[in-house]
């Protein structure tokens, strides 16, 4: 987590990111209506602004796509915020396989969808980001985002939330 | 429960005795509903569905006391679609109450619940600076706001009292404090509270709510918040920056309280200090807090 400046972001091609979004997951560019994207690393970031206030900051926005995968694989939190405008390449599991992908496995299914990057959704709410390949369901979840037990689980493992450090206050 | 510190505001707290009994049962489990990633039809949809007991807020339509022990290992809180978060300290925004397009700071950021909940109601548009002066802090704030999907919001770290020129149309000082509010979720922190430690901390809390004012536009709104009874940190802050700023009454249909002191322990605050409203734990079975509503002077004597 290192301190940048907001002269660490560079702006990006506005067209270039929100056709990959359309053209991957059908997402009408309406929904980016208003918000300016930008670069650090290998990472796309979305902010509310065209620019960045002058401030020295330690983070913009949001990390929505992220450039060392090829092609660029969208964020779960992206998809979490975005993906229920999606209208292709979106799979729907049920309860169990939900809470599976959830533990991080990877499922055996064969959906309509191209091979890739895919909304995993659980009645059509967004769970986060798949890699969709003939057969196969790959878990692209960030690790903070699994859920090791299920609700019977004995309550010593603390999942995050149930902290003050994570979500609570 | 060491309620020996609190016999102090045993002549301003109504019915004392209810509070100190509810001082010493545990918090609800309360979380507000991200309309960021959901509505609240598809959220209780889901909750019904999953067979989690819940009971909406009176005063506020996105909060929800639920009937799980484990909030955190719900699928909705890993969507993004709930946040855990105490049910009085989601009031500081609905008292605040940014507009989309505005600029807003939030001096005092982290852990981000309520940075979160302003992005909502400003349907992610416009500018909230989620300070915190603490590294260690900006790591949670970091991740609440982006498993929450606040696009509108940039993350500093500066010593609030130092933040650089800028103009906010609103602040949000929810201030460092004694919390002793919180001590039905942590019982040690009264343990920890003073009068020297609560008149250490209103220095602190002084300058950081005069340089929000300052930052904010003539005209502007400040609210600054407390999760502590202790009138130093509160009132005693307050009544220092009335140069500044001008309190102003507000009320919040459905949730219970009481006014603000004008005068403690030999310090006169000034009668306009009743505006500001104090929730005990009793009032509505809710951690205990301190709410101003301030207005910039359009020519602030500065």
């Amino acid at each position: 987590m290192s301190r940048s400046s907001a002269e660490g972001f560079q702006p990006v091609n506005k067209d270039t990111v929100v056709s990959m979004w359309r053209e991957r997951f059908g997402i009408s560019e309406d929904v980016f209506k208003g918000f300016g994207f930008f670069r650090r690393g290998r990472m796309i970031w979305a902010f509310s602004l065209p620019e960045i206030p002058p401030f020295r900051c330690e983070s913009i926005g949001m990390r929505v796509i992220s450039m060392r995968e090829s092609p660029w694989k969208p964020t779960t939190y992206a998809l979490q915020l975005w993906g229920r405008h999606a209208r292709k390449n979106v799979i729907d599991l049920n309860d169990e396989m939900a809470r599976r992908f959830f533990a991080g496995e990877s499922l055996e299914l064969r959906a309509q969808v191209e091979r890739g990057y895919v909304v995993v959704t659980h009645m059509g709410s967004v769970i986060g980001c798949g890699l969709y390949t003939p057969g196969k369901l790959i878990s692209q979840l960030p690790r903070e985002r699994r859920i090791l037990d299920d609700q019977n689980a004995p309550e010593h493992h603390a999942q995050p939330g149930d902290t003050q450090q994570d979500g609570t206050e | 429960m060491a309620s020996e510190h609190l016999e102090r505001y045993r002549d301003i707290i109504p019915d004392f005795d209810a509070f100190l009994d509810s001082m010493s049962r545990p918090l609800p489990v309360t979380v507000r509903i991200n309309t960021l990633k959901t509505s609240a039809p598809e959220l209780l949809s889901r909750l019904d569905r999953a067979g989690v007991g819940y009971e909406r807020m009176r005063w506020y339509p996105l909060g929800l006391r639920l009937d799980v022990e484990k909030p955190g290992r719900l699928m909705e809180f890993h969507m993004g679609l709930i946040h855990v978060q105490e049910e009085i300290s989601m009031l500081p925004p609905v008292v605040l109450d940014p507009l989309p397009g505005e600029r807003i700071l939030d001096l005092c950021a982290a852990p981000g619940g309520k940075a979160a909940q302003m992005s909502m109601q400003m349907s992610n548009r416009g500018l909230i600076v989620a300070n915190d002066s603490s590294s260690a802090r900006i790591v949670p704030l970091r991740a609440n706001l982006e498993r929450l999907g606040a696009v509108n919001t940039i993350v500093t770290s500066y010593d609030g009292r130092r933040f650089p020129e800028y103009t906010f149309d609103r602040a949000l000082v929810d201030a460092p404090c004694s919390s002793e509010g919180t001590a039905r979720r942590h019982p040690g922190v009264i343990s920890r509270c003073s009068v020297k430690r609560s008149m250490d901390l209103q220095s602190l809390q002084v300058s950081l709510l005069r340089r929000a004012i300052q930052l904010t536009k003539p005209g502007g709104v400040v609210v600054y918040s407390t999760c502590t009874f202790a009138p130093e940190e509160n009132e005693g802050v307050v009544s220092r920056v009335l140069d500044l700023a001008d309190v102003e009454s507000f009320t919040v249909p459905g949730l219970r309280s009481s006014p603000g002191l004008p005068s403690w322990n030999g310090n006169d605050y000034g009668e306009e200090l009743v505006k500001c409203r104090r929730y005990y734990p009793h009032e509505n079975d809710t951690g205990g807090f301190f709410v101003a509503k301030l207005r910039r002077r359009l020519s602030a004597g500065e």
